[in-house]
């Protein structure tokens, strides 16, 4: 292919792909969920003060809502935050930069791995094109999730790993990436790791003959940048919380119940090999089985995802249109003449993407394996060129049109049709189906009391559900001083049963029969705590035009 | 090892079907520990169809349907089940009899099925005698040979259909004769076959075209005969009764989805380009496939299984968890060496979910049984590539042969995994979900029939399911005396229930005041016993929950 085609494809690609993830990332998703303010509020909370809202100096870890987030993503949102003030677009835009980056970096890794592929140059200029156009990329391209950077960073490090067999001075590049991944995201600390074993297995040959140097340089680059977190964690029991929070061993007593019964039974019936056969290990290592197994569902995948905020409604993270090539994809990959370092990259990398969140509740979760990209894109990929060529080679007409363009024609049509199908699902659809979910309401609500907040005492906001964590809204939409609130902050926790008061705010329950009597208050609440009958002030609702919150002065 | 493998592959066969076998049969009375409704109306049909050719209601040799509980039941299983019952008595285990045996059947026929699906390749005989073998101990085959499910049976037809449509195109045309009867009993014998039937024989027949034109007579013969036994099928078909089912569990009647597509076009002005891409059909057409992909959902396959305890007990799934692997390695070289009549596989599986994506209730492992032994044969298929590859392999590290360690470590985990299965079914299943079973109600029924005397009339709850039926059954009472006594009511809808029968009245809801000077045994639920009732005796399931209670 011409270098000038190819390049000026490339670069249209790029900008389409930064198009899908910029247009409008301040206002779809219809509202930012928790995480988003939280990581915001941290950032600017950084800026001003050099501490989070705990109070501690340049976390390595943030403690947000005791949910311990690896901090690298608030870092990132501080420019954007310097640039354009604290919110949700500026929150968004380093997720959004680092999914077009991936983008880019894609094409240059389908270069490397298939350098020796006729086709490579079409490859990956596809495999290009289907991330930037993949409804799972730009669903995490477009909200402040720091798996998608994550990846980003997965790949990143991939791609200069298989760049420095050529070029070495870009192998320590690979080893920052990898050792950057457990600052940004909690699966990282998982999947980072066994990328680096991937990768060092997998080309291990060629890695041993680089020149010392750069080898030596690497493993220091890398060694420096995993020490602070490596230290946190060894050092602060509660870095871990979060894992154990969320992975299955935080539900035992119901995973075990049925089978303490049998045990029980076995017990009873003197049936020796029932503690064998019911011991609690079997339970763990099924319901790990079955969390890995559960992403590969084709329900999930194509048409449903999970919940709702990790995908378009009516949209799951892939297009169905993909499916078949999917499947070619990987029949091609395996049978046909790649390098062999490149087959098991790609395999190896596909079938190790699911494993840190198959020990976690909630599976599949399409978050915690955001790291599957860009290899199911790969996939398409290959699939799309090979059937592309296939069909290419059919000469056959039907009243003088080719057949070979009628089947193209037919194809382009049906990915079109998928294609506008998901940009109106995400666009237009979302916003009207899920803005409850994603916990819309707070900037008007803000909006409001800031204007007649004045005249009352005190403001009292629920932060019970769906207003859990309501306080974080607040000190985002207010852009609240961090140093008045770090006062407060350190000792305060971010867990979901304490509750939270700063300036004339208090953030607790609402008991409208008790609440009421007091007088000059204002009160911001869900529907379930103010009632109907109350003198309510103002009303803001959700998209589809469901009560949100109601405020209501006494 | 394949020379010894094929020259005794007889040996191998016997032994793999005696275990087939045993693990169908073995204590098939009392595991599952009792019978549903379903399985119970089989037993007392093949009963009364044996005494006098009737079924319960009177109908003489029904060939289109059974009428049972207004769900007319295509005929064969009670059919079927005429000599058992005559042999070992109206009991469970004469009841499942039919399905076990056919079940082990099946078995057998997949071995000649997939000699015929790959009968140019040199290692026909190792596929079929590994697909035996996977199928022989699979948990799906096993749970539903141990029931008296029809769907069963009708997999055992279609199994045989298939193989002998093979046989029939490949050297003995007078196969296909074997073929047409088979196809065409499993129309007789389950709703899904229904379906499924017409559109693999239409595969077969198109795939095959003109090697049948070329033995124009066998076809002729086979077609017209096939169509003969379909022929008083037909008409039944087409009766609204046929499709009342089906109206019943359809995913096309979901009013939601209309709802949302309204709400999308008024989100976009209704603008024409949205009524396009939210068209109504569109929509159908993903719920569809949302339920054709359940059915192909990793955790319904090998971790567990059908959320309907009658169909998997829960712990194992459809398949065992090391299948997994061997169902994708396996899927891929079938694709890669193309042998044979390989294609008819990946075809068969995915037309045999077709019917059952259009029901509400997925994934159904029993409406997709007719896509067996396709899985088996898929995964025994892979399990040769494998296998053979670590047979090539010739690393050895201190005189240990590493694949001879890999092979026996394999083994280990599927003994593991098959005996872990065992236990779960043979030692906690049982006492698990007996109330999925309908337990209670024999017990009771023994009870009631031995203090009968002492009453004027003895009235059971309807509350866990057609009770009357099983009173039938446990009392073998004679349908001459059933059809003269029974109180009969008909909905609109088509369901039958049977209100009373000589002494018994199976009442809706017991009405106490009413009955005043009669003598009367309740036999009712935990839950709604009327204070000072005097209680004679507590029914429990095997978890020791009571179910039934009776008092005066």
């Amino acid at each position: 292919m011409n270098k000038k085609i190819l390049y000026s494809l490339f670069f249209a690609i790029i900008l389409f792909a930064a198009v899908l993830r910029l247009w409008q990332l301040g206002h779809t998703p219809p509202s930012p969920d928790w995480d988003e303010v939280a990581l915001g509020y941290d950032a600017f909370s950084i800026i001003h003060t050099g501490r989070d809202e705990f109070g501690k100096f340049l976390p390595v870890i943030l403690r947000s809502f005791d949910d311990y987030k690896p901090a690298l993503y608030a870092y990132l949102v501080i420019p954007p935050v310097l640039l354009f003030d604290l919110n949700v677009f500026a929150v968004r835009l380093p997720s959004a930069i680092f999914g077009t980056i991936s983008v880019i970096a894609v094409f240059y890794l389908i270069l490397e791995l298939f350098s020796e592929y006729k086709h490579k140059e079409k490859l990956a200029l596809v495999a290009s094109f289907v991330l930037a156009v993949s409804p799972w990329s730009i669903q995490f391209s477009r909200v402040a999730f720091e798996s998608n950077v994550g990846d980003s960073f997965n790949i990143l490090c991939a791609l200069f790993l298989v760049k420095s067999l050529k070029k070495p001075f870009l192998l320590p590049l690979s080893a920052f990436f990898a050792a950057a991944g457990p600052y940004i995201y909690q699966s990282e600390k998982v999947f980072s790791p066994l990328l680096v074993l991937i990768l060092a297995a997998v080309y291990s040959k060629q890695l041993i003959k680089l020149p010392k140097k750069y080898l030596a340089l690497a493993i220091v680059t890398g060694i420096i940048v995993i020490s602070p977190i490596a230290f946190n964690i060894l050092t602060d029991k509660s870095a871990l919380l979060r894992v154990r929070g969320t992975s299955f061993f935080s539900y035992q007593t119901e995973l075990l119940s049925d089978d303490i019964k049998k045990l029980d039974r076995d017990h009873a019936t003197g049936n020796v090999f029932g503690a064998f056969f019911d011991n609690r290990r079997i339970v763990y290592f099924k319901t790990i089985a079955a969390g890995y197994l559960s992403h590969f569902d084709l329900n999930w995948l194509f048409i449903r995802g999970d919940i709702s905020r990790h995908h378009a409604p009516g949209m799951g993270l892939i297009y169905l249109f993909e499916l078949p090539f999917i499947l070619i994809g990987i029949y091609k990959l395996i049978f046909e003449k790649f390098k062999l370092q490149t087959k098991f990259l790609i395999f190896l990398w596909f079938l190790t993407a699911p494993i840190p969140a198959s020990i976690t509740t909630g599976v599949p979760h399409a978050v915690r394996t955001l790291n599957f990209l860009p290899t199911w894109q790969i996939f398409s990929a290959l699939g799309l060129v090979f059937a592309f060529i296939f069909i290419w080679k059919i000469k056959q007409r039907i009243l003088t049109v080719p057949i070979r363009y009628l089947l193209v024609v037919v194809g382009v049509m049906l990915f079109s049709f998928n294609f506008t199908y998901f940009l109106n699902q995400y666009f237009v659809q979302q916003n009207y189906f899920y803005s409850q979910e994603w916990q819309y309401g707070y900037e008007q609500a803000v909006d409001y009391v800031n204007k007649v907040g004045g005249k009352y005492d005190k403001i009292v906001v629920s932060d019970t559900n769906p207003m859990d964590k309501s306080y974080m809204f607040f000190l985002f939409y207010l852009k609240f001083p961090p140093v008045e609130y770090q006062k407060v902050g350190v000792n305060s926790s971010g867990s979901f049963v304490s509750h939270h008061s700063f300036g004339n705010f208090e953030f607790r329950p609402i008991d409208w029969n008790h609440d009421s009597k007091i007088k000059n208050i204002l009160y911001v609440g869900p529907t379930r705590e103010i009632p109907k009958g109350a003198q309510i002030q103002k009303t803001i609702h959700n998209l589809d035009g469901s009560e949100a919150i109601r405020i209501v002065g006494t | 090892m394949k020379k010894f493998i094929e020259k005794k592959f007889f040996v191998i066969l016997i032994v793999i079907l005696l275990t087939a076998a045993f693990l169908r049969f073995w204590r098939t009375g009392s595991n599952p520990p009792s019978l549903t409704w379903d399985e119970t109306a089989w037993g007392y049909n093949a009963y009364t169809l044996g005494m006098d050719g009737k079924d319960e209601f009177g109908r003489s040799w029904p060939v289109q349907y059974l009428e049972s509980f207004g769900d007319f039941k295509p005929p064969v299983y009670a059919y079927l089940d005429i000599i058992p019952v005559k042999v070992f008595g109206l009991n469970e285990f004469s009841t499942r009899f039919p399905s076990a045996l056919f079940g082990t059947l099946t078995v057998l026929v997949t071995f000649f099925l997939v000699k015929r699906l790959f009968n140019k390749s040199e290692n026909a005989t190792q596929y079929a005698l590994l697909s035996s073998l996977v199928l022989a101990f699979s948990p799906w085959h096993i749970m539903l040979s141990r029931a008296a499910f029809e769907a069963n049976v009708a997999t055992f037809f279609l199994v045989s259909g298939v193989w002998a449509f093979l046989a029939g195109v490949q050297e003995r045309g007078r196969f296909l004769i074997i073929s047409a009867i088979s196809f065409a009993l499993s129309m007789y014998t389950f709703n899904t076959s229904r379906v499924f039937t017409p559109l693999i024989v239409l595969v077969l027949v198109i795939a095959f075209g003109s090697r049948l034109l070329k033995i124009k007579k066998e076809t002729l013969i086979a077609a017209t005969l096939g169509l003969l036994i379909f022929l008083p099928i037909f008409g039944f078909l087409l009766s609204p009764q046929a499709s009342l089912r089906f109206r019943e569990v359809n995913i096309f009647s979901n009013i939601d989805i209309i709802k949302t597509a309204n709400q999308e076009i008024l989100n976009d002005n209704g603008s024409l380009f949205s009524k396009l891409i939210h068209n109504r059909r569109v929509l159908f057409a993903t719920e569809y496939l949302v339920h054709y992909f359940d059915n192909l959902n990793p955790l319904f396959l090998f971790t567990r299984g059908d959320g309907n305890p009658k169909f998997s007990i829960q712990s194992v799934g459809q398949m065992y968890l090391w299948e997994s692997a061997f169902l994708v390695i396996g899927t891929l070289f079938l694709f890669r060496k193309r042998e044979g009549n390989w294609w008819i596989i990946p075809v068969w599986l995915l037309i045999g979910i077709v019917p059952a994506a259009t029901a509400r209730e997925t994934p159904h492992a029993l409406r997709i049984e007719t896509t067996l032994p396709t899985f088996q044969i898929v995964v025994a298929y892979g399990l040769f590539q494998v296998l053979s590859l670590l047979g090539r392999l010739k690393l050895k590290v201190m005189s240990l042969k590493i694949n001879m360690v890999i092979f026996i470590l394999f083994l280990g985990i599927c003994i593991f995994n098959f005996l872990y299965f065992a236990h779960q079914y043979f030692n906690q299943y049982p006492y698990e979900f007996s109330s999925e079973w309908q337990y209670g109600y024999k017990e009771s029924i023994v009870y009631a029939a031995s203090v009968e005397k002492k009453y004027d009339e003895i009235y059971v709850t309807s509350n866990l399911g057609r009770p009357y039926i099983y009173y039938l059954f446990y009392n073998q009472v004679d349908p001459a005396f059933f059809r003269k006594t029974a109180k009969i009511a008909r909905d609109p809808f088509g369901f039958v229930k049977v209100l009373s029968y000589g002494k018994y009245r199976f009442p809706e809801n017991f009405v106490y005041a009413k009955e005043k000077n009669k003598k009367i045994l309740y036999i009712g639920t935990p839950y709604d016993i009327p204070t000072g009732a005097k209680i004679l005796k507590t029914f429990k399931l095997l978890d020791g929950n009571p179910v039934l209670i009776a008092y005066e």
